[in-house]
């Protein structure tokens, strides 16, 4: 597992920052008239596109796979998690920010626990 | 010559040490480590910009390749601080230009993610490489655990046109292609990897 204080901040900071944007992202595109489903659905792809165009950028700094994986996951659940929130309520943005933060940093902790897991295996 | 590979990685040359900063610092111990079994006559398949040169260990006879001209224009000025005998060359891996049995070694690196035929490109490499020799790679694959594999599906034709397939699974081409795989290493999760195997030692009785 990483140990380097650069590239473990990197990732922190990655996933941190994806998730609060794509959380406010799709909040700010699902508004409560929207059907859960369809504010997933629409959070998932408005998700999954910023990830997309921000992600060059964090891989630059920070890292290839070790990067793309855990940031492109977390694009994708915090705009289905706020965009279904979008479609019941309107969120305000310290709970985007926060929320959307968390759900990086979860994930990048899952994606750790799976590689400390793989680590050295042969496939 | 494989003219559309060799003008995406024209096109990508442009800001491939950009995007290739992070990634190359990340993973210099672990391609230093790989490297560090270097000896012999090597052949270093698809060289790019010449981000991996200075992991190579000094001292070493090494060929490298790479399709792209305006990649190996970048690598030079690596290639000329290297402390041993490194010549760049312009071919295709899948038509080297080499004759039979000709390196003791072959080594790759985030090569086989963009191959177009991979199997033919790994079978052009045992071609040239002694019975017995061997292959060591570092390279990112395809992923057998959900949701990692699902995200490399979707965005392997995303990135395909302008850079690597990111759901391959090289170990089992490298299986198909005659190889004998003596270790792999998973680098991270079970993605990035590192792949030792030889050519078989009995093309050697058949050739004499």
């Amino acid at each position: 597992m990483e140990r380097r204080l650069y590239f473990l901040a990197g990732d922190m900071l990655s996933n941190a920052v994806m998730g609060a944007f794509a959380a406010w992202l799709a909040a700010a595109l699902v508004d409560p008239t929207w059907s859960m489903p369809a504010g997933m659905f629409a959070g998932m792809l408005a998700g999954m596109g910023v990830g997309l165009l921000l992600m060059p950028v964090f891989v630059g700094l920070f890292g290839a796979m070790e990067v793309m994986l855990p940031v492109m996951l977390t694009a994708m659940l915090a705009g289905m998690v706020f965009g279904m929130a979008g479609a019941m309520l309107a969120p305000v943005l310290p709970m985007l920010l926060l929320g959307g933060g968390a759900i990086g940093i979860l994930v990048l902790l899952l994606t750790y626990a799976v590689d400390a897991v793989l680590h050295g295996r042969g496939a | 010559m494989d003219t559309p590979t060799r003008k995406k990685w024209d096109f990508s040359a442009a800001f491939y040490d950009l995007l290739a900063w992070g990634p190359e610092r990340r993973w210099a111990p672990r391609k230093r480590e790989l490297f560090a079994n270097m000896h012999g006559k090597v052949l270093f398949v698809a060289v790019g910009t010449g981000q991996d040169i200075p992991f190579f260990p000094p001292g070493q006879d090494i060929t490298a390749i790479d399709i792209s001209p305006r990649m190996l224009a970048k690598a030079r000025g690596r290639a000329a601080r290297y402390d041993g005998s490194l010549e760049l060359r312009e071919m295709d891996v899948h038509a080297l230009e080499f004759p039979d049995h000709s390196f003791d070694q072959v080594v790759t690196s985030c090569t086989f993610c963009s191959v177009p035929d991979p199997v033919a490109g790994l079978i052009a490499l045992r071609r040239v490489l002694k019975p017995g020799g061997d292959l060591y790679m570092f390279e990112h694959t395809g992923s057998r655990v959900f949701p990692f594999n699902l995200m490399l599906d979707v965005m392997t034709p995303i990135w395909k046109p302008i850079g690597p397939e990111m759901n391959r699974d090289t170990v089992s081409n490298v299986k198909k292609a005659g190889f004998e795989i003596r270790q792999v290493n998973n680098v991270y999760l079970d993605v990035v990897k590192t792949i030792a195997a030889s050519a078989p030692v009995q093309e050697k009785k058949s050739t004499g």
